[in-house]
């Protein structure tokens, strides 16, 4: 165990994490040059090399042969790089003894960093401070001011930082030195009882489950009965091993080593993040701390475009909560779209993932509707109502109180921006916490906001109105009582419910007016008069209208050729099929985000 | 009923708005007229009735020699069965004819003329790249009556850009004092391919907005139908009964076979469309091949959904028919929303057909979805 080291990197988006990674990969021979074809091994779903981020956790296992004459073997863990993953985050930080701080030489130290930094403290990791990028031609005037940043937040010193270009190999020896000389060893026990942190799952078509773990204590081997702590269930283990940039069985885990296991384990639901692994029959004292589950924070409804189709988004849905259980799923229906799902996520951004995947992967054509968060509606009877879908929200004569989530935010941007986010917070009706300069030239604000603030376009603002200098960490704090009311939309008198949201009563009239003004472009002419009308109970707070078709005909001379025409009125019949009807009004998919898009 | 068409593909000089196929070379004529009928003996056996119909569309076909018209006609005459009364049409350019080409036309059999007028303002002219004079076409309409054409066709455009409702008007004033027998009125579309498309995307060229073009469309039917024409297409008016016998067979499904290059034939369950090159199509011909670039053929479903659109863009769906062929009640496939349409004034409806109201016309594209959606939907059901 002596040998062993176990480490992760902590970077912002861009900083060069993923590069970095493959450098390490390919100094210590686990990676040729030639199977360097794609670059950034670590992210390698499409859509995380798209992003830039990673989503899915990994863990590569390396050999290095140290200065000292030794050699080591280094578990590299990889770790999600988005807010909506900051639980995953946490566990993999658990799996770990050490941690490699990367910063960008010339971007400094950001939110998301600085926060998943300070997890890793409290956890007693060791941090390696890296100073990236150098080789940018930009750095020779920034570093010097990253380098105080660096050594401000961590205290410390100076001969402590590594200089180095993932990109230009750089640094590589000195990261892998300091590796093996800092990070402790992992301490445990081989011949206590199992105690295993399960910090990642994968499912695999044809073994079920493959679960990550880091053994604390004790041994895990093949034909083992296991028991998984948090949820009580039992199970045989198939296969057993550690992992390369493959999986490579070995039979046989124990206190130190970060491996893999297979138990024909049907449903990644039954294998939590951060869950404890024990034997059945000799179960540790505890489990490790820190678990817990992890609940959707962000809803949508979900809906075929083609309503013949709603059986195979069920499927589409069922097969991709195979390898991503953090969705939840059930079935709904709207008298506007039919039946669908409201669906459950831990973020926008997690959100997107899934609309993208099912498109892309399951070849499924959705209409999804505008997010939002979960309320707690306490009733006038006492009751508790927790309402994921706003047309669900009861009348007011039998609601008490409305709560909505907060979160606290924190933002780290350069101080001239200060009075910008201080303005997009209090209009996010956000309360500031404090602040803390963490340089002369820097800033780190925290917030408290509702997070139904803060799922719509927020990120976006706060990037544009800093140039892209801000960067956004948060996490869920509580439940507060607000002023929220649901703001309807009627169509020619009749009410959409997908169209509907739940809002703060001072911005409803805004809302309503922007709203329906957005739905007057997104809305086709139809062969009537379209009346829109936005409205809080029976009282409407807003109106416009789209004005009859006048013309749609092509009136000329086609020939002969009526092949063309008729391939022509298919094409429109299936733009009109994906078209949802609401009375006689025909509304095209992009209206039931329109919200999303209200201020371009 | 069963059509025949001729495509003449060259033009002295091509409009931009045009995405028909033709070229400049007129040079190449000769050669054409060789190799379009060996197209009609090759393709003679395949008519499948007596031709009711015969068109000579383009390009330019009045570019052709009286000569070389008459070797063709003498060809389909040699070739097919073809009725005594059946119509013969032959699009003109005003710009290209003479009372003596006009004679010799007449006397090979030719009774329908149809002249691309478009426009009596000179400025629209050039815009559209017209060879011709307002004058001159006024004085080829004189010159087919004088030749002995009872029965002329003259196309008009609106949309033009900037057009006013004044001055389509005083164009519709001027060619109601033609008295054609029949107009054709089209939209000005722009087309992908063609330089007046280019010149949109260029920014160039704005088109119409959707309330001006409805205006100007509006215009036109009311003018003409107040002058005694009746609608019986979107872009088509006749009087006394003159209708477009030939565009009929279009709108009623019926069969008709076409050659030229990049003709488009219908025959038993097939549309063909040719090759669309002059040289590729003469090179088939050449080797005894067939010229088609492709073909395809239509399935029961097809020639229904078909049936549907283009009747319903002409003279009206023929409810019997489609009950009795089909076993399709169209009034119930349609189901309420046709009490909307009946009600906005959109269509009529009698116990033989559903046909569309000028205000109908007018959005017709938007109908035929919904109605194509309806039968689709009735078909599958059964």
């Amino acid at each position: 165990m002596e040998k062993f080291r176990n480490f992760c990197i902590i970077a912002h988006i861009d900083h060069g994490k993923s590069t970095l990674a493959d450098r390490l990969l390919e100094k210590t021979g686990r990676v040729t040059q030639r199977e360097m074809v794609t670059n950034q091994i670590l992210d390698d779903n499409p859509l995380e090399q798209e992003r830039g981020i990673t989503i899915k956790l990994h863990a590569i296992q390396m050999e290095y042969a140290a200065k000292n004459g030794s050699r080591y073997t280094l578990n590299l863990i990889d770790t999600p790089g988005h807010v909506d993953f900051s639980y995953e985050v946490s566990r993999s930080l658990h799996a770990c003894e050490g941690a490699l701080l990367v910063v960008d030489a010339t971007q400094g130290v950001e939110a998301q960093t600085i926060s998943n930094l300070y997890m890793a403290i409290e956890q007693g990791l060791e941090i390696i401070p890296v100073i990236n990028k150098i080789d940018l031609p930009s750095a020779v005037t920034t570093i010097e001011n990253v380098k105080r940043q660096v050594i401000d937040l961590l205290g410390c010193k100076e001969e402590e930082l590594i200089l180095a270009s993932a990109k230009a190999g750089i640094g590589i020896e000195d990261i892998l030195e300091a590796v093996v000389d800092r990070i402790p060893p992992p301490k445990g026990d081989p011949n206590a009882p199992l105690r295993a942190l399960i910090y990642d799952s994968i499912f695999d078509p044809y073994r079920g489950v493959v679960v990550n773990v880091r053994v604390f204590d004790g041994t895990m081997k093949e034909k083992d009965k296991i028991l998984f702590m948090a949820t009580g269930q039992t199970y045989e283990l198939d296969e057993v091993g550690i992992l390369y940039m493959k999986r490579h069985r070995t039979g046989v885990i124990s206190a130190g080593d970060v491996g893999y296991f297979t138990a024909a384990i049907r449903r990644l639901q039954d294998t939590k993040v951060g869950d404890t692994v024990t034997i059945a029959s000799n179960p540790c004292a505890a489990a490790i701390e820190g678990f817990r589950e992890v609940k959707p924070m962000v809803f949508s409804g979900i809906y075929p475009a083609d309503s013949d189709d709603f059986e195979d988004l069920r499927e589409a849905l069922g097969k991709l909560t195979l390898n991503d259980a953090a969705i939840s799923f059930e079935p709904e229906s709207s008298s506007a779209l039919g039946f669908g799902f409201r669906c459950g996520f831990l973020g926008l951004l997690h959100m997107e993932i899934v609309q993208e995947r099912l498109e892309r992967e399951f070849n499924q054509t959705i209409v999804t509707t505008v997010p939002n968060v979960r309320y707690r509606v306490l009733r006038t009877n006492g009751e508790v109502l927790w309402v994921d879908n706003p047309a669900q929200l009861p009348s007011p004569g039998v609601i008490t109180e409305i709560q909505e989530p907060f979160i606290k935010a924190q933002i780290i941007a350069p101080t001239e921006y200060v009075g910008t986010i201080m303005k997009l917070c209090i209009e996010r009706r956000g309360t500031m916490l404090g602040t803390t300069y963490l340089s002369a030239d820097r800033v780190d604000m925290s917030f408290d906001l509702p997070l139904a603030e803060v799922v719509f376009d927020f990120y976006d603002k706060l990037k544009s109105n800093t140039r892209g200098y801000a960067s956004l960490d948060y996490e869920y704090s509580d439940y507060k009582a607000g002023d929220l009311v649901r703001l309807d939309i009627l169509l020619n008198g009749e009410q959409v419910d997908a169209l509907s949201s739940i809002v703060h009563r001072q911005k409803a009239h805004e809302w309503g007016k922007k709203l329906t003004s957005k739905l007057k472009e997104l809305i086709p002419r139809q062969m009537f008069e379209v009346a829109i009308q936005a409205a809080i109970g029976s009282k409407i707070v807003a109106r416009d209208s789209i004005s009859a078709m006048r013309k749609n005909v092509l009136a000329k001379c086609y020939g002969g050729d009526i092949s063309r025409k008729r391939k022509l009125i298919e094409k429109q019949k299936e733009g009109k099929k994906r078209m949802k009807q609401v009375g006689r009004v025909e509304i095209p998919q992009e209206a039931f985000l329109a919200v999303l898009s209200l201020d371009n | 009923m069963t059509g025949f068409y001729i495509h003449v593909p060259f033009c002295d000089k091509k409009c931009s708005y045009c995405d028909f196929y033709s070229i400049e070379s007129v040079g190449l004529i000769e050669r054409y007229v060789d190799t379009v009928i060996r197209e009609i003996e090759r393709r003679a056996d395949t008519v499948p009735g007596p031709i009711t119909s015969v068109f000579f569309g383009g390009g330019t076909p009045s570019l052709l020699s009286p000569l070389q018209l008459q070797r063709i006609i003498d060809t389909i005459l040699r070739e097919t069965r073809i009725t005594s009364d059946a119509e013969w049409t032959m699009e003109c350019n005003p710009g290209t004819v003479s009372l003596s080409s006009l004679t010799a036309y007449r006397s090979s059999g030719i009774n329908r003329l149809s002249f691309g007028v478009q426009s009596i303002h000179a400025d629209e002219l050039t815009f559209l790249d017209r060879i011709h004079t307002a004058d001159q076409a006024f004085e080829a309409v004189d010159l087919a009556r004088r030749a002995g054409f009872d029965n002329v066709n003259v196309d008009v455009m609106f949309a033009l850009p900037n057009q006013s409702a004044e001055k389509l008007s005083a164009t519709l004033d001027q060619i109601l004092r033609l008295e054609p027998d029949h107009v054709s009125a089209y939209s000005l579309i722009y087309e992908p391919g063609t330089p007046l498309y280019a010149r949109m995307k260029k920014g160039l060229v704005v088109p119409e907005s959707e309330e001006h073009d409805a205006e100007l469309y509006a215009l036109v039917i009311e003018r003409l139908v107040s002058a005694g024409y009746e609608q019986y297409e979107v872009s088509n008016f006749s009087r006394n009964g003159a209708t477009c016998r030939h565009n009929l067979t279009y709108w009623h499904g019926l069969p008709y076979v076409s050659v030229g290059p990049s003709a488009h034939g219908f025959v038993g369950d097939v549309r063909y469309w040719n090759l669309r090159s002059l040289t590729a199509w003469t090179e088939a011909v050449d080797k005894g091949e067939l010229p088609e670039a492709n073909r395809e053929r239509l399935t029961q479903f097809d020639k229904i959904v078909e049936l549907a659109f283009l009747t319903l863009r002409a003279d009206g769906v023929p409810l019997s028919k489609f009950h009795r062929d089909y076993g399709i009640d169209v009034v119930a496939a349609l189901g309420p929303q046709l009490g909307y349409w009946l009600d906005a004034e959109f269509v009529t409806l009698n116990a033989q057909t559903l046909r569309l109201t000028s205000k109908g016309y007018a959005v017709c594209d938007e109908l035929t979805v919904k109605l194509v959606g309806a039968i689709e939907s009735a078909l599958l059901a059964s």
